[in-house]
């Protein structure tokens, strides 16, 4: 178990952040900092998955791991993302129908694009498995599974010249803005909520930043000096998030994506704000970790999980839609809902944790009785 | 709800619109709201395909033959003969009171429809946002569709027993009915619609009730619905009459009137 540290604490601020954004409407939406800003936490969680990558391929003292053994690596985990993806969707359509049941309430079968599951079972089941239908608020993983997908290669690429990956990444984000290139959903028309072809620019960043801040004092130094500019871009958009402007897409030039504010092609204004996020936060963890130390073991604790806390907290996030829909909200009900859920998500890390260090009983020998059922058998993802 | 008493001096009883489907056959004051079509219009005019964008939970596209996009684009054009209909069909996630105005502008930029089809309050009902927030966030993007020229209908949340004290909801599809009036664009009543549809005895269930399912029909009511209100908005008197600005917002109790028997004639030619 890895001790509290900065990536692990804003991966689980990162979680934290989307949990409670996945409730819409409750009280506490308004305190994250999704409200304050251009970019919001699915930015900093597709950043810092590309730094852990960095942080994955390489030993402890730093040597980059074989080739072989990197790819087998990342597909392990694209298969890992994958299996939660399928799992939490299926759990997620039966959560919806079987809410909608209990409660005798088709209104609830309307949920954020499962509508189409229920309606056109036959299509939308390939559409599931394929990844191409998409729930609201599930769309996350499907970007994930992509961007682990084609992370050999950019581990690879980085190995042989990081400019050589920074160009390729970027010339295929800017494409994909001018062009508008995306994945298709299916089978309801339009495309992914977040398009992979933009949105591995930000994992490679992510990459890149650790794999450069790991051999260049400079480079660190540099970064540092730009804290200023880093804090007025996060004060811009907070002035920007707090008066609602923004360009309107109708009367943007082309190629418009590159003047709006979109989520779906991460658009230049959220990645420039982004990175003036990280500019400006950089040094906090250090300044503040020794004063919250409960607080960044909890956050650092959900950030070591960070797949298994993603999947729960999606799952629980849906039920507490259900719950403040049925009561009808209300500071009682928030508090409760997004309290219960913070522990459950504690929880969750813990007990992947423990599951994976608890010792296993010794294998008996082949002749005594069922060793195959034995619950120690079942291996910890 | 304003259930209308039948202005129809001829019958007590206001008839239902014979232009439906018999099993989605409701009375003209429980469907729609009309106004006029501008942008639509000028596409006729034009004798241009018209593009209509359909955004709502329920639309799933046009890879599912039998889903409600399918259904409107089909009743759109047998509704209106000679004119070629191209419905885009978008799900919109996220609630109107938190963002999802933004990101219906990126799609409205993306597909520049003359028309746009909005089945709007679902989310934001499941969500209990608050309730004022919704209309103004709704009264917003209606508006900034206008003020694109571009045509807007919409369609109010789904009816069901369950939620039939619910005050918020009525609220929720109260709020939907007076955006649409004080922007004077056309409204479906789905929820007025299915509320009546679930009162008669009809041999196939809407889906309604215990073991209902998000069936065919309930979706098919629902095009048909929306294409009848379209079809009669069309009809309204041309913008350049100003003695009929009182015609500019059409209330429950004024279009149902005029707009079924004249409607018909027109929109059953086939």
């Amino acid at each position: 178990m890895r001790e509290p540290n900065a990536i692990d604490f804003w991966r689980g601020f990162a979680l934290v952040t989307i949990f409670i954004n996945h409730i819409p409407g409750n009280l506490f939406e308004r305190y994250t900092f999704s409200q304050y800003g251009i970019s919001d936490a699915a930015e900093l969680f597709v950043f810092l998955a590309g730094w852990s990558i960095g942080l994955a391929t390489r030993g402890r003292d730093g040597t980059p791991e074989p080739r072989l053994t990197t790819v087998l690596r990342l597909l392990s985990r694209t298969i890992e993302v994958y299996r939660a993806q399928i799992t939490i969707m299926a759990l997620a359509l039966a959560m919806i129908a079987g809410c909608a049941l209990y409660l005798d309430n088709p209104l609830i079968l309307e949920w954020h694009n499962a509508g189409g599951f229920f309606a056109d079972p036959i299509q939308t089941m390939v559409g599931v498995v394929l990844l191409t239908h998409q729930l609201g608020f599930f769309n996350i993983l499907p970007l994930y599974v992509v961007l682990i997908a084609i992370a050999p290669a950019v581990v690879l690429i980085g190995r042989v010249s990081r400019t050589l990956l920074l160009a390729l990444s970027l010339a295929l984000y800017g494409a994909s803005l001018v062009f508008e290139w995306n994945f298709p959903s299916w089978p309801g028309e339009g495309d992914w909520f977040f398009d992979p072809l933009c949105w591995q620019l930000l994992l490679v960043l992510g990459f890149l930043a650790n794999e450069a801040s790991r051999e260049s004092e400079r480079l660190r130094r540099l970064w540092r000096r730009l804290m200023p500019l880093g804090v007025v871009i996060v004060i811009v958009g907070v002035v920007l998030a707090v008066l609602e402007w923004r360009p309107d897409p109708m009367l943007a030039p082309e190629p418009r994506l590159v003047f709006t504010f979109d989520k779906t092609y991460l658009s230049p204004a959220r990645l420039i704000h982004f990175c003036g996020m990280v500019l400006a936060f950089q040094g906090v963890y250090a300044l503040i970790a020794p004063h919250v130390g409960r607080l960044a073991r909890f956050l650092s604790g959900l950030g070591r999980n960070s797949l298994a806390v993603f999947s729960m907290g999606s799952l629980l996030s849906l039920a507490g839609q259900f719950v403040r829909f049925q009561t009808g909200g209300g500071i009682f009900v928030d508090i409760s809902v997004v309290g219960s859920g913070l522990i459950a998500l504690g929880f969750t890390a813990w007990f992947v944790e423990w599951r994976s260090r608890r010792p296993r009983p010794t294998r008996k020998a082949p002749d005594a009785a069922a060793p195959a059922d034995t619950p120690s058998s079942s291996r910890s993802a | 709800m304003p259930a209308a008493p039948s202005p129809s001096p001829s019958s007590p009883v206001e008839a239902l619109d014979q232009s439906l489907s018999p099993e989605c056959r409701v009375p003209g004051s429980k469907l729609y709201t009309l106004a006029r079509l501008k942008a639509v219009k000028a596409a006729l005019k034009e004798k241009r395909p018209i593009h209509v964008l359909s955004i709502g939970s329920s639309s799933a596209g046009l890879g599912a033959s039998a889903s409600y996009p399918v259904k409107l684009e089909n009743a759109l054009e047998q509704a209106l003969p000679d004119v070629q209909v191209e419905v885009e069909a978008r799900s919109l996630p996220g609630e109107v009171a938190s963002g999802a105005g933004e990101r219906l502008r990126s799609m409205v930029a993306e597909v520049e429809p003359d028309l746009v089809v909005w089945q709007v309050g679902t989310n934001d009902a499941l969500a209990r946002v608050d309730i004022e927030a919704f209309g103004e966030a709704l009264d917003d993007s209606v508006q900034w569709v206008k003020s694109h020229g571009i045509d807007i209908v919409l369609i109010d949340p789904v009816f069901t027993q369950s939620l039939a004290d619910d005050a918020y909801y009525t609220q929720m599809v109260r709020t939907v009915q007076d955006v649409a009036r004080r922007e004077a664009v056309p409204l479906v009543h789905r929820y007025a619609a299915m509320r009546f549809l679930s009162t008669q005895r009809t041999t196939e269930a809407h889906m309604l009730g215990r073991h209902f399912r998000l069936n065919d029909l309930g979706l098919r009511c629902m095009a048909e619905h929306a294409t009848r209100a379209i079809t009669l908005s069309l009809l309204q008197p041309e913008a350049g009459r100003e003695t009929g600005k009182a015609d500019a917002v059409k209330t429950d109790l004024s279009a149902p009137a005029k707009g079924p028997s004249e409607g018909a004639s027109t929109a059953d030619r086939k």
